[in-house]
């Protein structure tokens, strides 16, 4: 059981407070996810409950937290860490030890557990989480999926009553999401495991939850309640919810299985409605940036293996895959910051091989997984005439002036800023500033949506389609669905290396997608956004798109997510 | 498998011979054994790569080309600041402040080899970073003072993270257009991996709090805080009294006495802190005849130097002269090299899991 009464937190030095009269109860066994804006307070509410938040951060608490019988405020995280197991967003960064098995035991050595006690929990989780066979394996050789399932044993090694976990999913692909979440569902269902999970993409965990907690921005009027009755108040929502609450769905749906009895209702009254599929598979043959044949990898190891693209102006483009199947590698190659070994980059038809990277990047923009590496600036407007003048640009002769890309970007008042300072949202377009600054005519985004909101997200992808109408040729990594739905002209997967599918949008994530990944057990697409499952074979993959078919007024419906 | 204290008695042992000596022909040995270890160690546990795989072997760069860089910034460094020495090269205005005047080649000698040191240092280090896993690295970290264990503990798992960091940083800031031509082009680079080096030290410590390391039984410490406080401060004292008196002419001779008792009572206030942390080991090494062999090798090799001072020593001021080689020290030096033939030949050898372990293992506690 965990209880919270009337809490709030406040951080050493901070003008407001992070938590403002949280009351809540979870029961046991019960799976709750924690949900709401950036810098809402939410990994705060995770790190009260094993006693972080305050003992770790400093700050001060009023009210009362109660968690499995004890007062983590009181006993602290030392004592806590019997009953809580805290899985962190970024499994890497919170790894002690450099091998599975070593990383699991870690928490029992500091627990002072005899051997055999220990050698009975560590294959008890190995089991668990079915990472038997990796027990050796060293942490740096895993997949995502498998770092994050280690995490998840190491935590649980202790045998908690309660899970605690920050984003688990956030650098995962789908497939390797709805793996740990199976695990976690499994812990929960059969051992009674007590979850509480953060997360951004709702769709991705809905499913699985008993209970919803949503922090607005500022902490203030926290909810908590079944998703079904949180939803109902909340304007960010999933697909599914934001479909339900447009077409006047009672009651309200919040996975894909509660909606679709009302899909088929609704989808029977249309007459076959189906958006025609563009069969457009991927670039005219002479592209802005042309791809042929390309290999190239880290050392003598090879990642991509004969990889042929076109991007052309004016064309989004998504690129998808598991974890590891060259995605980061590809545009990075497109940079010039790994040297292909055989095959070709044509840039406006001239070969890349051999420009320098500072050069290259003046026609492409390259944002890459943590846009926290670009900055260092001690201001927003700064960051942007560091660029300017690394490419000997004065900022007077800035192809594209530093204030009206801010303005475009939402960033004009935070010229003056601080940029580590900004929400994850606005780094990322303090960092998108710093790259567009010199007006490329291609982008690339690695996986520009992890840590972003439902909010954060919409203003990105708005972000694309202006870029789009420009006539900029966008290149897009992203394990998120249904941004990839929203934004994408073309698809691409990509799997081991090579280019496994190409086509529209509809022809790669629509249900009947011959290319794209399945589930091995229910055979369900596995980058299918929620559209398509709610309506299969109708070919939409948006809530605008489906609203659209159905004659409802788009703006009617809750905002939907990106 | 190789025992840790095996290394840690290693790298103390050529540490301390790496700072007895300022020999340049003994610098060369050592850091010739040093290479030759990292080399069989590199060898063992990255076998699949090929001669420049000390890049991949999470050394966050070679000590080679440490050594070729540290070498002549010592010899320039000195060679500009110190006007000593009686064989002058060349002559810079002086007018030029700090920098203007004679350049010795004693001085160039002098600083070259503080440069060797310092590589020959950096080497024995590496080897202590590949020969030992990291969690006996942290098995062995005393967990007396929390925020000092804790911060041991991150120091000991950084230097992988922090070169993948830079790379990703130096990546980042490439794509702006930023090249490398002066010093202050290091801040856009320098910047990034402080703060996230920061960020991700602070993670770390979060994590480890949050699995209860360096967790202390609370009424345990605080019945021992008063008596560890003492004994750290009289061991403070006794050497601070150990420092004054080797200035005072006459008292030397109870001098080290002090140092070494006022040491000796601050470890034991680290020990005795460190009882009120409980932990146990899932690993834990068994002491073979090759730790001993390996042990008693590198003892063997310090005992010359300590002997015969005459030889050790070495300086090129006033006037440059070719340093004295006594064989005897030289091929003690060798002694060192011993574990190069007691490798294990495959990295599954260094692994030793819970599956032999002896009873005796269970209760080892600290």
């Amino acid at each position: 059981m965990i209880r919270f009464e009337s809490v709030a937190f406040r951080y050493p030095g901070a003008a407001r407070p992070a938590l403002r009269d949280v009351t809540l109860t979870l029961p046991e066994a019960s799976f709750t996810v924690v949900y709401g804006p950036s810098g809402a307070g939410k990994s705060t509410l995770l790190r009260s409950l094993n006693g972080l938040v305050p003992h770790f951060s400093g700050g001060t608490v009023s009210g009362r937290i109660e968690v499995a019988g004890l007062d983590p405020v009181r006993v602290g995280p030392e004592r806590m860490c019997w009953q809580v197991g805290f899985v962190f967003q970024d499994p890497e960064a919170q790894f002690v030890m450099d091998r599975v098995e070593d990383e699991i035991a870690f928490a029992l050595e500091n627990a002072a557990l005899p051997v055999p006690e220990m050698r009975e929990r560590v294959a008890e989780v190995l089991d668990l989480l079915g990472l038997m066979e990796l027990r050796r394996r060293s942490l740096a050789s895993l997949s995502g999926g498998e770092k994050q399932r280690v995490a998840i044993a190491a935590a649980l090694a202790l045998r908690p009553g309660i899970l605690v976990l920050d984003e688990p999913t956030s650098q995962l692909d789908p497939e390797s999401a709805e793996d740990v979440l199976q695990a976690l569902t499994r812990l929960n269902a059969g051992a009674g495991l007590t979850i509480v999970l953060a997360e951004h993409r709702l769709e991705r965990v809905l499913s699985f939850a008993h209970r919803l907690i949503h922090i607005p921005a500022g902490g203030t009027e926290v909810l908590c309640g079944s998703p079904r009755d949180v939803l109902a108040q909340t304007p960010l929502v999933p697909p599914v919810t934001a479909l339900g609450k447009a077409l006047g769905w009672s009651p309200l749906p919040v996975t894909v299985a509660e909606g679709q009895p009302f899909a088929r209702r609704a989808a029977a009254k249309l007459e076959g409605a189906r958006v025609p599929v563009d069969e457009h598979t991927g670039g005219e043959a002479s592209g802005y940036l042309q791809v042929e044949a390309l290999e190239a990898g880290y050392g003598t190891r090879p990642v991509l293996r004969g990889v042929s693209l076109n991007l052309v102006p004016g064309e989004v483009v998504v690129l998808m895959g598991r974890n590891g199947s060259g995605k980061s590698t590809l545009l990075k190659a497109l940079v010039g910051l790994v040297r292909p070994q055989e095959g070709h980059i044509l840039l406006q038809g001239h070969d890349t091989r051999g420009v320098p990277v500072a050069e290259l990047c003046r026609q492409i923009a390259y944002l890459p997984q943590d846009p926290n590496a670009l900055l260092f600036a001690d201001t927003v407007a700064e960051e942007l005439a560091i660029t300017l003048r690394n490419h000997g640009i004065s900022t007077q002769h800035a192809p594209l002036a530093p204030e009206e890309l801010l303005a475009r970007l939402g960033l004009s008042d935070k010229a003056d800023a601080y940029p580590r300072d900004l929400s994850v949202g606005e780094r990322q377009r303090v960092a998108l500033a710093a790259i567009m600054v010199t007006r490329p005519d291609v982008v690339l985004l690695d996986e520009p949506t992890r840590g972003l909101d439902y909010e954060a997200k919409g203003k990105l992808l708005a972000l694309i389609r202006s870029w789009r109408a420009q006539r900029l040729a966008v290149l897009l990594v992203t394990h998120d669905v249904e941004l990839a739905a929203a934004a994408a002209d073309r698809v691409v997967m990509m799997e081991d290396g090579r280019i496994v599918a190409e086509g529209s949008a509809h022809s790669i994530l629509g249900e009947d997608s011959a290319h794209a990944p399945r589930d091995d057990s229910t055979g369900a697409q596995s980058f299918a956004p929620q559209t398509v499952q709610l309506f299969p074979r109708r070919g939409w993959l948006t809530v605008d798109e489906a609203l659209a078919h159905l004659a409802v007024p788009v703006n009617l419906a809750a905002e939907p997510p990106a | 498998m190789t025992h840790p204290v095996r290394w840690f008695v290693w790298i103390a042992i050529a540490s301390v011979a790496t700072m007895l000596t300022r020999n340049p022909l003994y610098q060369v040995i050592l850091f010739g054994i040093g290479l030759l270890l990292i080399d069989s160690l590199r060898a063992m546990q990255f076998p699949e790569q090929s001669g420049d795989g000390i890049r991949e072997s999470g050394l966050p760069f070679s000590p080679l080309r440490f050594a070729l860089f540290a070498v002549p910034a010592g010899a320039l460094f000195n060679g500009l600041t110190s006007p000593f020495g009686d064989t002058i090269i060349a002559r810079l205005p002086t007018s030029i402040p700090y920098l203007g005047g004679p350049i010795t080649a004693e001085a160039v000698a002098y600083g070259a080899i503080n440069g060797l040191i310092l590589a020959t240092l950096f080497a024995v280090f590496a080897v202590l970073n590949l020969a030992v896993p990291v969690r006996d690295l942290i098995g062995y970290l005393p967990r007396a003072f929390y925020p000092v264990a804790v911060v041991s503990a991150i120091a000991v798992t950084f230097v992988p993270s922090i070169k993948r960091q830079f790379v990703q940083v130096r990546e980042a800031q490439a794509v702006r257009g930023h090249q490398m031509r002066g010093l202050h082009d290091w801040f856009p680079l320098f910047m990034p991996v402080l703060v996230g080096g920061l960020e991700r030290a602070m993670q770390m410590a979060e994590t480890m709090t949050a699995r209860g390391f360096a967790a202390r039984d609370r009424d345990e410490a605080a019945r021992a805080a008063p008596i560890t406080q003492l004994m750290s401060v009289l061991g403070m004292a006794l050497v601070l009294a150990g420092g004054v008196l080797r200035l005072i002419p006459g008292w030397t001779i109870g001098s080290p006495f002090l140092l070494f008792g006022g040491m000796g009572l601050m470890g034991s206030a680290i020990w005795y802190a460190g009882r009120s942390v409980r932990f146990t080991r899932y690993h834990r090494p068994q002491w073979t005849r090759f730790d001993t062999v390996t042990v008693v090798a590198a003892g063997a090799a310090l005992v010359p130097l300590l002997l015969w001072p005459i030889s050790r020593d070495y300086n090129p001021y006033p006037l440059l002269s070719w340093p004295q080689f006594d064989v005897r020290i030289g091929a003690t030096l060798l002694g060192l090299m011993v574990p190069v033939f007691l490798l294990p030949t495959r990295k599954d050898d260094t692994t030793r899991t819970f599956s032999t372990q002896r009873s005796s293992d269970i209760n080892d506690q600290v």
